[in-house]
């Protein structure tokens, strides 16, 4: 069953704007934030269990009380580089409510004592990008940014810088980096962003949802916000579902919500004739749960790494009986293949070596030991880099080939794909 | 100070010291590539890895500071593994051709390949194609397929040249070592981007082709480039010097050194260099040794000389120890001559900030020192004015050995050579010699700086004693051996065959230093 409590009005078309978000309560919370001690808010985003959005699930405000206690200039970063392949649920936040990510913005900026954020919006995300603009100005122009917020005394200042779409800029420091006009590429930790980050200064980067998640758990309080969810994973949370369903998009349900209900009540099930074959759960670097996996896992955190994978950024990508699962990682190889900064050697060379051992069995030139290849690869390029792209690649393969090896099998004996029965060319027109 | 033990071993560190220093000063093996001392720290190689006790993984060694009590190991199973994969993911794209790569024999993935790999390869596919022989400006070749993308370069451009000409362009494996647009890699210290590179990716164009670098030996001696006196190791053979690089000095030139320093070799090798002591005391060259020139001199000069002494006059330049100024001053003493004159075409020392000083010579504050007891060095032009008055009538020369820094080389030697007995000490040769001026001229082939021990005392003061390297021209002679010949008595040599060393020890292993 789907919970509204982000989505609550992203229906109306009204409430993109000031006022019509006005109307329907829009920054009273942050009027209410603002008479209270910023200490208190971090401590009560810490107690109310809200973890990062974006993918890695750290706790939001465990990750604010990183910040040193100083009057040191700092700054919050939102990430609305949403690039992880499958998701799509910051575009609808940024589309349909941009003074929700506003307001929980300046809430959290006063929470950490910071005067100056920045929006950090993929650059393909034109409607996202013209969404926030027009927001923006309309915020500075009721007083809601700028000097003396509401009258409280706060100084804010936020700004929209556009990425060029790489998709490594949502990795925290690489964002960091663009930001700051380098090439955009992870930044070597220790020193953190909290305590070294944007312009050598204590950062903090937070997901879009996690920043608007805020404005709940101060309308809520730790409580009400708490009474969705599990212990572990509180509050509700956006999932974009995409693939093989009959109702692809997306929906904010519960955490700890089954998975079936996600996918066989509120995405609407399987299209009609076809089975569940797999589900990417997290976004596509999470590695893929068969369907009885799948279908027996709830969607919380814990849950969904008791099968080894992750919540990821709530991306969940619908496999059924019809795909090629070598062809799928074919398509995701050539993805992060694509994408990886060159930084790091492993992670360079090793993205370039997937992609061409999975096209090799691909196009039948493969040998049958390059399947203990691909896993010697990938396990030689988890955790050995700065940041996780590297196991971002390396997680789908060794997961697709643990659990449907007989399909690679096949495709290096046979030179065709088992679902399909058709070699790659013709799989590909 | 902090305490920790590598791979069983105990040992203690600088406060704030990263584990791969730890292992650098305890010499224990580690893998690594885009490390290196006078750099800032990348991360990237990613083969420096360490257990680390208690940690929840493998570390990186170059990135993790070492804390009291830490135990830390690279020789555990996993580690070495993750090491070996780490080697292949580096030679997975590289185009393996050693037999006609500049850098084999001294290539970092030779060495940590045979060190830390050995394993058998299992890349079946076509390797990434790359730029090949990019001309990245005047002195340095980029070959991007070698290239291991370590940022050493880039990082040395940003940090330590502050010239900012190279960075790394595009992405994954396609990610190549480049140059904007119209701004080459053309700064002042250029040739330092080939040392530290740790594969064949960068090559110096003086350098590449030239020689195998297992026919070459090398040893220490100090740059006679300009007053900073830079540690070098000179890289040399049977057939004469090839290059020249830095060796580390922290109170000196650190890791570095410039790339006028690199040509200091080009003067030392036969082509250029006087062989043949010579004598024109009529309308006729002859030839002779430089022994027997000396004793001629000794003969026909000596006992005039000591008759009237205020009508000779020494010219000095600051290109010889402080040995050979000590030689010839006391020769002065006892022949009782009074004027010396001090020859410099590079009157300012400016300093760049970094390493090169306006002062072409290497020891021009030995020559002051060794000056201040025997009196008030004059100029050169003085000099000049004294032989065209006629006041003077016989000069001896210590002419600079390295000629390219001397603008007014070929002027003041016509100058001086008007004298009545003309004596010119020197390393080089050169056309001007064909027309001197003297009707008693004598030139006496002088040891260049590689073929002699001594002591520069460079810019700062500081003291820098350097050995014997090897031997270009057999016949030359240093100024203290000339002044002992001129005084009439014996050379003595050391004639004993010195003891033989073991194939292992001996010159012809290379020894390239450390990665």
């Amino acid at each position: 069953m789907e919970v509204k409590i982000l989505s609550e009005h992203y229906d109306k078309p009204s409430y993109k704007s000031l006022d019509g978000y006005k109307e329907l309560g829009g920054y009273e919370d942050l009027a209410k934030a603002l008479k209270m001690d910023p200490k208190q808010i971090v401590e009560d985003v810490k107690a109310s269990g809200l973890r990062g959005r974006g993918g890695a699930g750290f706790p939001t405000g465990v990750k604010w009380g990183f910040l040193p206690e100083n009057g040191e200039p700092r700054y919050l970063l939102c990430n609305a580089d949403e690039g992880e392949p499958g998701t799509f649920k910051d575009r609808l936040m940024m589309e349909a409510a941009p003074h929700q990510l506003i307001e929980g913005m300046i809430i959290s900026a006063f929470a950490i004592k910071s005067h100056k954020s920045y929006i950090y919006i993929r650059g393909e995300y034109n409607d996202s990008i013209r969404s926030l603009e027009k927001a923006l100005a309309e915020a500075y122009k009721d007083g809601l940014l700028g000097k003396n917020i509401l009258g409280s005394g706060f100084d804010h200042d936020m700004d929209i810088y556009v990425g060029a779409g790489a998709y490594i800029c949502g990795e925290e420091t690489a964002m960091i980096s663009s930001l700051e006009g380098l090439k955009g590429q992870p930044k070597l930790k220790p020193p953190f962003p909290a305590i070294e980050g944007y312009l050598g200064k204590p950062t903090i980067v937070n997901n879009v949802e996690s920043l608007a998640s805020v404005k709940y758990i101060i309308r809520d309080g730790v409580e009400g916000y708490r009474k969705h969810g599990t212990e572990k994973s509180a509050g509700t949370k956006l999932f974009s579902v995409s693939g093989n369903v009959v109702k692809p998009g997306n929906y904010e349900i519960a955490l700890g919500t089954s998975m079936k209900t996600l996918i066989m009540d509120i995405a609407g099930g399987m299209k009609p004739g076809r089975k569940l074959k797999a589900v990417i759960p997290g976004g596509s670097s999470t590695p893929i749960l068969t369907a009885d996996e799948a279908m027996s896992a709830n969607m919380d955190y814990e849950s969904i790494a008791s099968f080894g994978s992750f919540l990821g950024s709530g991306a969940v990508i619908v496999l059924d009986d019809s795909n090629c699962m070598v062809d799928m990682l074919g398509i995701l190889m050539h993805f992060y293949h694509h994408e990886s900064c060159g930084q790091c050697t492993p992670c360079r060379e090793g993205t370039g070596w997937l992609n061409k051992v999975v096209h090799a069995i691909l196009k039948g030139e493969a040998r049958e030991k390059d399947l203990e290849l691909i896993n010697g690869i990938s396990n030689h390029m988890m955790g050995k880099t700065i940041c996780a792209l590297s196991d971002a690649a390396a997680m789908p393969a060794l997961s697709f080939l643990q659990k449907f090896r007989d399909e690679f099998e096949y495709f290096i004996k046979e030179g065709q794909s088992k679902v399909r029965g058709v070699g790659y060319a013709q799989m590909h027109h | 100070m902090p305490k920790c033990t590598i791979n069983g071993k105990e040992v203690e560190v600088k406060e704030g010291a990263t584990i791969i220093e730890a292992f650098k000063t305890m010499s224990e093996d580690i893998a690594h590539y885009c490390w290196h001392p006078g750099l800032s720290i990348a991360g990237v190689c990613r083969l420096c890895m360490v257990d680390v006790e208690g940690a929840r993984g493998p570390q990186i060694a170059c990135n993790t500071v070492v804390k009291d009590g830490m135990v830390i190991t690279n020789q555990s199973e996993q580690i070495k593994d993750i090491v070996r994969w780490g080697m292949d993911f580096h030679l997975i794209n590289h185009p393996l051709d050693c037999p006609i790569c500049d850098q084999a024999g001294e290539c970092g993935l030779q060495e940590q390949y045979m060190k830390f790999g050995q394993y058998d390869p299992e890349m079946n596919q076509q390797k990434v194609k790359k730029r090949k022989v990019v001309d990245l400006g005047e002195r340095v070749v980029l070959d991007s397929e070698r290239c291991i993308l370590c940022s050493r370069c880039v990082r040395f451009t940003d940090e330590v040249s502050k010239t900012n000409e190279l960075g790394i362009f595009n992405r994954g494996d396609r990610s190549e070592v480049g140059t904007f647009k119209d701004k080459p890699l053309n700064n002042k210290y250029s040739i330092n981007t080939v040392d530290i590179c740790p594969v064949g990716a960068l090559t110096s164009k003086d350098f590449r082709f030239r020689q195998r670098v297992w026919y070459l030996k090398n040893d220490d001696t100090v740059c006679n480039g300009c007053s900073t006196g830079c540690n070098v190791k000179a890289y040399f053979n049977e057939e004469g010097l090839f290059r020249v690089k830095p060796v580390y000095n922290e109170e000196v030139n650190g890791h570095w050194m410039c790339d006028d320093g690199r040509d200091i070799y080009k003067y030392v090798n036969k082509e250029h260099r006087l062989l043949k002591a010579k004598n024109n005391s009529g309308s006729q060259w002859s030839e002779l040794t430089a022994g027997k020139a000396m004793q001629e001199l000794h003969n026909s000069l000596f006992a005039e000389i000591k008759a009237a002494p205020e009508k000779t006059g020494v010219v000095l330049t600051g290109q010889y120890t402080n040995e050979e100024y000590q030689a010839v001053f006391a020769t002065l003493k006892e022949l009782g001559v009074t004027q010396a004159f001090h020859w410099n075409d590079t009157d300012s020392d400016d300093f760049d900030g970094l390493l090169i000083r306006g002062d072409k010579n290497p020891n021009t504050k030995g020559l002051q020192n060794a000056a201040s007891a025997f009196g008030a060095l004059k100029s050169v032009a003085d000099a000049e004015a004294a032989i065209a008055s006629g006041s003077l009538e016989t000069v001896m020369v210590l002419a600079p050995e390295n000629i390219a820094v001397y603008s007014n080389y070929d002027k003041t030697f016509a100058a001086l050579s008007k004298a009545k007995n003309f004596v010119w000490f020197g390393a080089n040769k050169t056309e001007c010699f064909e027309t001197t001026n003297s009707s008693n001229t004598w030139m006496i082939p002088i040891k260049s700086f590689v073929e002699k021990s001594g002591t520069f005392t460079n810019h700062a003061g500081l003291d820098q004693t350097f050995n014997y390297v090897t031997t270009v021209v057999a016949g030359a002679l240093t100024m203290s051996e000339a002044m002992t010949l001129f005084k009439g008595e014996t050379l003595e040599f050391d004639l004993r065959a010195k003891p033989m060393t073991s194939m292992k020890n001996n010159h012809f292993t290379l020894n390239r230093g450390e990665l």
